[in-house]
This record gives C-alpha cells, structure tokens and sequence, in this order.
C-alpha cells in the first residue's frame, strides 16, 4: 500500500516530529510548562492505547481505569513493601493488568456493543470499591512513594525532564506496539471484527480471542501509563487512579482525536489537555465554573463538527480537495497521510 | 477563545475560501496549515499557562498560593472557602478595620507594611490537578508559600510538589490522620484531624460519666460502609477497647440504603446506652425516621458530623431532629461566647452574604496564621517562613476557632487544636462540649419520642 518514497518521507517526518519532542522541553524550561507537556503525553499515551481495543477491533471500553489503577497499585506496592524498582513493578503491573484483561474480558466478550461497554464500566466501579475497603492497599487512605528515594533506579526526580523522557519513550513503545499491530494480519483480524463481526466469524477469526488480545494488549500499556502516573505524582488514592473520570477521559482523547487511526489519540490529547490546562489556568481561579463551560463547549463543538474525531474531519477536508485534484489517490490513503509511521 | 478559531480556521475557513476561489491548495499545503494549527494550538497553550510566567509585581507585595476545589462536585464549599481566605488578606492588608485581639500579622509591620496577594488556584478535587497547579503557583506565579487545599487526596499530592520545591504548605482544613504521619519538613496542618475528632467522643463520654454519675459503657457502632464509616470504625473500636468500653452491637450499612428497619431492631435489642452513629445525610434522615418508627431512644445518640449536620438535616426532620448530639469543627453559637468570633463573622456576612461554617472558619484561620508566621519571620524566604511558622504559638484568645490555640508538634500538626460537641436544641446547633467553650448545658438523656 505504502510506496517507498512515500515511506521514507513518512520515515522522515516521524523523525522530525520526534527530534522535535526530544529538544522541545530544552527550549521550554518552565517547570510547569514541562508539566504541561507530559501531561500531554500522558494523555497521548493512555489514549493510544486505549485506541488498540477501541479504535482497532471496535470494542469501546468505559473502564480502562480499572487497567490504569492495576498498573499505578502494582508498582506502588512492590516499592514500598518489597522495595522493588518500578521498572520491574510497571512491568508486572502490566502482566497483572492484562491477566486481570483476559479474565475480565471472557464474560464481558460475551456481550456487544453499548452492554460491553456497560459491563466494563460495572468492573471499573467494582474495583474502585473493592480498593477503597482495602486494608492491604489502604483503602481511601491511599498509598504515599517514598519521597527520600530519587534517581532513575527509583524513577522519582525532583525535575521533570526525566519525567518527560520517561514517558515520551513509553509513548513511542506504545504507538510502536500499535502501529505493529495495524500493520500485522492481527490488526487486519481487529478490523474485521469491528467492520464485520459475522463475516470474520465466517472466514475462520475467533472473535473471542482477538478482542481478548486486543483487550490484554491495551490493558498492558495503560498499566504502565498508571506505573508512570504514581511515579509522578507521588500518591495514588481510588479516587485518583481508578475514577471513572478516567475511563471516561481515556476514551475521550482517542475518540476526540479519531478512533482506529494510529496518531489519533496522540492529537486528541494535544486538543483535550490544552483545552483542560488552558481554560482553567486562564479562568479557574475565578471560581464560577467559567473553565468547565469552555472545555464542555470546545468538546461539543469538535463532537458536532468532527463525530470521527479531529484526525477524520482533517480526513473529510482532505478528502473534499482531494476530488478535485487531478491524480488524486484513493481516500483511505490519505486519510492516513496524518499517521506518522516510523 | 482564541484556540477555537485554531480550530476552524485552517480547517474550514481558508480552504473553503480557496475552493470557492478555485484555487486549490494541494495536500501538502494542507497538512501544512493542519501541523500549523497544532503548533498554534500548543503555542497558544503555552503562553496562557505561563501568563503570569513573569508578572510584574509590586516590591512590597507578597504572594501566596491558594488552591481550593472552585470547580466540580465541591465547588460550593471551594468558594466558600475562597472568600474566607479573602476576607482574612484584606484583614491583614488593613483594607478593612481589624477585629481587636486577632492574631494574623495584621499590616505585616515586620515586612514593611507589604500587602500580601492571594493567587488562587483551582484543582477541581482532582489530586492531579492539585498537583499541577502546586507547581505552576510555586514557578509561575513565584508564591512564597501555600494552603489549601480541603480535599485530603489533594492536599497530599500538592503538598508534595511543595515538599520538593522546599515551598511552606499550610493546610487549614483537610482532615486525614495520615497527612502529618508523612513528616514531612515543609508541611503545616491547623485543623485537628480525623482520629482526633473520633477521640473526643469518648472523652466526652468520659466527662458526662463525671458530670451524670451515669454509665455509659456500652455502645452500638452505626456507621456507613465506604471509607469513612470504615476508617471510623476501627478507630472506634480500638479506642474502645483501650478505654475500658463495650461495643454491644455493630453494624456498617450502605449509605445509599433504602431501609432500616432491620439493621435498626438489631441495635435496639442490643440496647446500648449509646449510638455512634456515622451516616450521609440520606441515611441520617432515614435513620432517624426508623429509630421513630421503631420508638427506638438510646441515651445518647452521637453523630459523627456530616449527615447530621448538613443544613437539610434539621430541614426535613423538624422536630425529630431535636437532641441529636454531633461532633463539628466550629459552631455559629460561639460568637455568643466569644466576640471577636462575632466581629469576624459579621464581617464575612457584610462581604459575603453567609455565615460562616466549619469550613470556611478554618480557611481563614489558615490564612491568618500563615500571616501572623510570615510577619514574624520578617522575609519571605522559606526558611524563615518555616522557622517561624515552627515557633507558631497563639492563644485561643486570637483564634476564631474552638481550640485551645495554634502550636505545631515535629510533624507539623496543630497539637492545641481540638473538636466540639454540639446538639440541636430548639432549632440551632449548640455547643455543649468542651465544657469551657460550651453555651449551653446539654439535655441528657434524650427525651424518649412519646415523651416529647
């Protein structure tokens, strides 16, 4: 589908886009502005991931805090009771949360559409409450890191260039985990289910075991987003990494941005925090609520504007031109000239 | 609104205009504006969270950082709270007559007369957020020092970020035991906390035994099930047990119940002499109604705040809301007692419309000891913040508050702070312990229904 030039210019511009992440919080020294920025690559990260069960094979989850949650309590606990790095902690957070997926997932499969998603919104809840009477994790107390440890063994920096790098590199294993994804005949299965449930079933896909990989996959790579999160802020309670406003986020950056399009999430959270961090630093102290009822109008204005996210409106627009252009290749091509490939 | 037209614009408007022109842009171009508006979008971002990245501010002005829940389910009580901390900067900038005998550094004569800038910052009950907005006042705004933040989880979060930083946080109404268990070295925390306000229970209990010659040794646990109910019940039963009680029945329901009829006939047939009771307000109110239903009057019932004292409470109990004894922060009867609390107060109600409450009280207070530590430290560096915020001693007598004073232990939490005791009598909440502060005596033991 990809033609070599076309490859390498791709390749080019993943370059250019990531050289440029890499020197922009050199440029940008403000700590809180290097705040700013990761809390967009967190976003970027989560709705990546998110998109791989999603976007991909179609199946819209409400409850991936439930995954988060896993990944921030797994490595939190390995560090302070056994003493472990979070580096090993985020990735059995990961194996737990993607256990926790394929046993979730098997009765929730079970269910379609609008009732999976009811049903994943019913086991984010029921972990939340389970954690909040929790002795062993300190139920609504919540658990504190060590603020006495520092350095990247214990991935806990008083700096937030770290921070960024951390996470800017857990974004590109993301995005890289997911672009692997589309390109494999997995990815083209994800697709088929979504499009074609029954006419997958037909051609020999299991249905049930492709959305339980896609489901343990993304249940992965939102454990680690969660590992990352503790590290970051340094206390995680059940209203912090397993609310349902985080669910309900993670699906609204990838659907903003557009869903089962490999860059979309990674523009939805560029949208959505900028809209979220602007509108309160700019009108949240006033304590009228005037920032909510921006970023509800802007998040309205994008949903009636652009139902398939940002990166489908861009497509549309393309698209609109492109009929006009003589030489003008197929659609679905363009659509992904956005998606930046490595 | 600028990033709404970031939005449209390259989007719909030049490429509209261009095809209706007939000149087309080519798919280049049209990535191009695409990548141009996310750049303008960040961009744009970027100088609204640093908007006040280099303010210019006054010699003589000292700025401190204020993050309260403005927006969200909280929202209510975040402005409450932030005109508490109004009320209390104009008090110490002399905008308005000082109440006598308050302490808050009032005029900052020690720093030259400087006013001090309140910045505030709104974390939405997210801890996160809280965070976040920790670190932008302490770099962008350069605040000397901050408070907040009302919701435990947040000021945990934010009081880390200034724990970093080396920034002084003084927390004036979050009541988690655990904030001050961190000892931390830049954290300060006025209110009592939760275990604090649990073990005052049984020390009135102790002082009624003394005051009534009566016993009351055995007490049924009524509580709700989530955090708090928890949480409040195992400090309860091992207070009890250390302090020579008996739990005769114990019962933790789920607050969004229905009914209780059952649960009720279970402590009934134990026949404590007292309930501790720790409910939301629907199943306060559904409680009672059951206790009337059931003809069902312990000696005492105590109330752990919340539900019972939520201003619908007596609303829709009337009457059957009478001699209900609860815990709480602060009560409005204590401008009886003492007049600066009345002279405050009346200030806040000339400024605001509203009284105060528990929470709100405590916001001020927070402000104001924080004033009355940077006045003594005579500098805003945070050592000397710090250092005199740890030298700290007021008497109750420059407090609104029913404490014994402000003086903080190595973990930075107000060891003179204390509780009160009120019970509803005739229609109000009247302080009935500490003794010292109380206004009324308290009626005891509570009437039974058929006989009131």
């Amino acid at each position: 589908m990809t033609t070599g030039t076309n490859f390498s210019r791709k390749a080019a511009g993943t370059g250019a886009l990531l050289a440029l992440a890499a020197v922009l919080p050199l440029a940008i020294t403000e700590p809180s502005q290097q705040n700013f920025l990761i809390l967009i690559l967190m976003g970027a990260q989560m709705g990546v991931a998110w998109n791989i069960v999603g976007g991909y094979a179609g199946q819209v989850s409400l409850g991936h805090a439930v995954f988060y949650g896993i990944g921030a309590y797994t490595s939190t606990m390995l560090l302070t009771t056994l003493g472990l790095t979070p580096w090993i902690g985020a990735l059995v957070g990961g194996l737990l949360a993607a256990l926790f997926a394929l046993a979730m997932g098997w009765p929730c499969f079970r269910l379609k559409g609008h009732y999976f998603a009811m049903a994943t919104i019913a086991v984010a809840e029921i972990m939340q409450i389970l954690v909040t009477n929790s002795d062993f994790l300190e139920g609504a107390v919540g658990l504190y890191l060590p603020m006495d440890r520092s350095g990247w063994t214990w991935l806990i920096f008083l700096s937030k260039l770290p921070y960024y790098y951390v996470i800017l590199g857990l974004l590109v294993l993301t995005v890289l985990v997911s672009w692997a994804i589309e390109r494999s005949h997995i990815g083209y299965y994800f697709r088929a289910i979504k499009d074609e449930p029954e006419a997958a079933r037909a051609l020999g896909v299991s249905l049930t075991r492709y959305k339980l990989i896609a489901l343990s996959v993304s249940a992965f790579l939102t454990a680690m987003g969660g590992s990352f999160y503790a590290q970051k802020e340094m206390f995680i309670d059940p209203g912090s990494v397993l609310a349902t406003t985080i669910s309900i986020k993670i699906a609204l950056i990838a659907i903003l941005g557009g869903v089962g399009r490999l860059m979309g999430p990674v523009l939805g959270a560029v949208i959505l925090i900028t809209i979220e961090e602007y509108s309160r630093t700019l009108f949240g102290s006033t304590g009228s609520g005037t920032d909510m009822i921006i970023y509800a109008a802007m998040i309205i204005l994008v949903a009636v504007f652009s139902p398939s996210g940002v990166l489908g409106l861009l497509g549309d627009v393309h698209r609109h031109l492109g009929r006009h252009l003589p030489g003008a290749k197929p659609e679905a091509e363009k659509a992904e000239k956005m998606e930046v490939r490595p | 609104m600028r990033f709404a037209a970031a939005i449209t614009e390259p989007t719909r408007t030049p490429d509209f205009q261009a095809n209706a022109k007939g000149k087309l842009p080519t798919r280049r171009q049209t990535i191009k504006r695409m990548l141009a508006a996310a750049a303008l979008l960040t961009t744009t971002a970027l100088t609204g969270i640093g908007f006040g990245a280099a303010p210019a501010q006054a010699e003589d002005e000292i700025r401190i950082g204020v993050i309260y829940p403005l927006t969200g389910a909280a929202a209510s009580t975040g402005v409450e709270l932030k005109a508490a901390a109004e009320l209390a900067a104009a008090i110490i900038n002399k905008e308005i007559p000082a109440p006598p005998g308050l302490v808050a550094g009032i005029g900052l004569p020690h720093l030259h007369g400087a006013k001090i800038k309140l910045i505030f910052g709104d974390h939405q009950g997210n801890p996160q957020v809280g965070a976040t907005e920790a670190e932008r006042l302490i770099t962008s705004e350069k605040v000397v020092a901050l408070t907040g933040a009302y919701f435990s989880n947040v000021t945990a979060t934010a009081s880390q970020v200034a724990e970093r930083y080396g920034v002084p946080f003084l927390n004036g109404e979050s009541s988690s035991a655990s904030l001050t268990q961190r000892k931390f070295k830049w954290f300060f925390r006025t209110t009592p906390h939760d275990d604090l306000f649990v073990g005052n229970f049984f020390t009135f209990l102790h002082d009624m035994e003394k005051k009534t010659g009566d016993k009351l040794r055995t007490v049924a646990l009524f509580n709700e099930n989530t955090l708090w109910g928890n949480e409040t019940t195992k400090l309860q039963v091992k207070l009890a047990e250390e302090q020579g009680f008996t739990i005769s029945e114990k019962i933790l329901y789920p607050a969004k119940t229905t009914q209780m009829t059952s649960e009720v006939q279970r402590i009934k047939a134990a026949a404590p002499a007292v309930i501790m009771q720790s409910s939301y307000l629907g199943d306060a109110i559904l409680s009672m109604k059951t206790y009337k239903e059931l003809g069902f009057s312990p000696k005492m019932l105590l109330a752990n705040d919340a539900g019972f004292n939520d201003s619908e409470f007596l609303k829709t109990m009337g009457k059957d809301g009478e001699f209900v004894i609860s815990r709480e922060v602060w009560a409005l009867d204590q401008a009886e007692r003492n007049p600066l609390i009345k002279q405050v107060n009346d200030l806040m109600h000339q400024r605001s419309g509203v009284n105060f409450n528990g929470n709100s009280a405590r916001a001020f207070t927070g402000i104001a000891v924080l004033a009355d530590a940077l006045d003594r430290a005579g500098s805003t560096k945070p050592d000397a913040i710090r250092e005199a915020l740890q030298k700290t001693d007021i008497p109750a007598s420059g407090l609104i508050m029913p404490w014994k004073g402000v003086k903080f232990d190595a973990n930075g939490q107000n060891e003179l702070g204390q509780g009160i005791i009120v019970q509803v009598q005739g229609g109000q909440y009247v302080t009935v312990w500490p003794f010292d502060v109380a206004t009324k005596p308290v009626v005891y033991p509570m009437p039974a229904w058929d006989g009131r």
